[in-house]
């Protein structure tokens, strides 16, 4: 290879690196190099070789728009920091952090460490997980005068009330379907993410790229919450909780996870 | 390909395999942002990841590509 850069993975501990010797690592992002850790004082950043040419700047644009070169390499970014992160406590980096020269992720190591330093301990025995939350609009819809407080207590008015005022009183139900739905969605969303706020130690609402309709209904909302290691069962539990609990209004949850921290290591924009 | 599971919540636990996409989204969109001597912007970042969701059929032909590429290793 001609001239090389640093492509940097994710940032640890020294003493945590050094129980993981590059051999045992999973494949550098390009296949010519191997990972290596770059240590100063107690941290280590995990890094890998690659040419110079391919990732400057220009070259670097060009590439990411290919989805095949792209996802190749962020899957084995994603594969390097996750079997990390299942043996240490580690600061993911986002993909494509590169150094023209190994002193500069020295330097970098050297500059940030106190900040390194604290986001480590931020994160010492919690994992990410996430939490999708879909919604089935048919089911939901169909269920809508039982699932809102409002309209369920215009159905039992309407039962009671004469013929006359029974027939304007659905009439009113109708029109209110569509924004008691769009209303519940909102209600059940809020209440998944109090609930398991109380589980974990933080969250973020993450935004929604594009509306993924799947079996499971449209993607309405996107969690992340950052969990102990030592709590995951409990917070699993509430999960499962919502789940049953709003499963009659079509909502379905999804937890994925264990993640490497990737939504709680910000902080340090520079 | 990534081990993390994803779990549909409900009356059973089910395991899936991770899509792909929840995966680029994690490491594309997130982690912490520490300024390399080249780093990707992140409104460039956003391009990708937009190109990427919207052209699922590339993201499935990548997917493809990265398993043999993985098991020929």
């Amino acid at each position: 290879m001609s001239e090389l850069a640093y492509y940097v993975y994710c940032i640890a501990e020294s003493t945590a690196a050094a129980q993981l010797p590059v051999d045992s690592l999973p494949v550098a992002i390009e296949d010519a190099s191997k990972l290596e850790w770059i240590s100063v004082n107690a941290l280590a950043a995990l890094a890998s070789q690659v040419p110079r040419a391919t990732y400057s700047e220009e070259n670097l644009a060009e590439h990411l728009t290919d989805a095949s070169w792209t996802a190749i390499r962020a899957m084995r970014h994603e594969t390097v920091v996750e079997y990390v992160a299942k043996r240490a406590t580690v600061i993911p980096l986002r993909f494509g952090t590169i150094y023209l020269e190994r002193a500069g992720v020295e330097q970098m190591l050297s500059d940030k460490s106190r900040e390194l330093e604290s986001i480590i301990e931020q994160l010492r025995g919690r994992e990410e997980w996430g939490v999708n939350v879909h919604c089935d609009p048919a089911v939901l819809f169909s269920r809508i005068t039982s699932v809102s407080p409002v309209l369920r207590d215009l159905v039992e008015r309407a039962g009671q009330a004469s013929p006359g005022q029974s027939y304007l009183m659905q009439k009113k139900i109708e029109a209110l379907r569509v924004d008691e739905a769009r209303a519940a969605v909102n209600r059940i969303v809020d209440q998944i993410e109090d609930k398991l706020k109380e589980q974990s130690d933080d969250t973020r609402r993450l935004r929604i790229l594009k509306v993924e309709t799947t079996e499971d209904g449209e993607l309405k909302a996107k969690f992340a919450f950052l969990v102990k290691r030592a709590g995951f069962e409990e917070f699993r539990d509430a999960a499962e909780h919502l789940a049953q609990e709003h499963q009659n209004a079509g909502v379905r949850l999804e937890l994925t996870g264990p993640w490497p921290v990737y939504n709680f290591c910000e902080g340090l924009q520079n | 390909m990534s081990d993390f599971d994803q779990m549909i919540v409900g009356e059973e636990w089910e395991s899936t395999d991770l899509s792909l996409l929840e995966t680029l989204d994690h490491v594309l969109n997130r982690g912490l942002v520490i300024a390399g001597e080249i780093t990707i912007s992140v409104a460039d970042i956003d391009l990708i990841f937009v190109g990427l969701n919207v052209m699922v059929s590339s993201v499935e032909t990548a997917k493809d590509v990265l398993r043999k590429h993985e098991t020929t290793e």
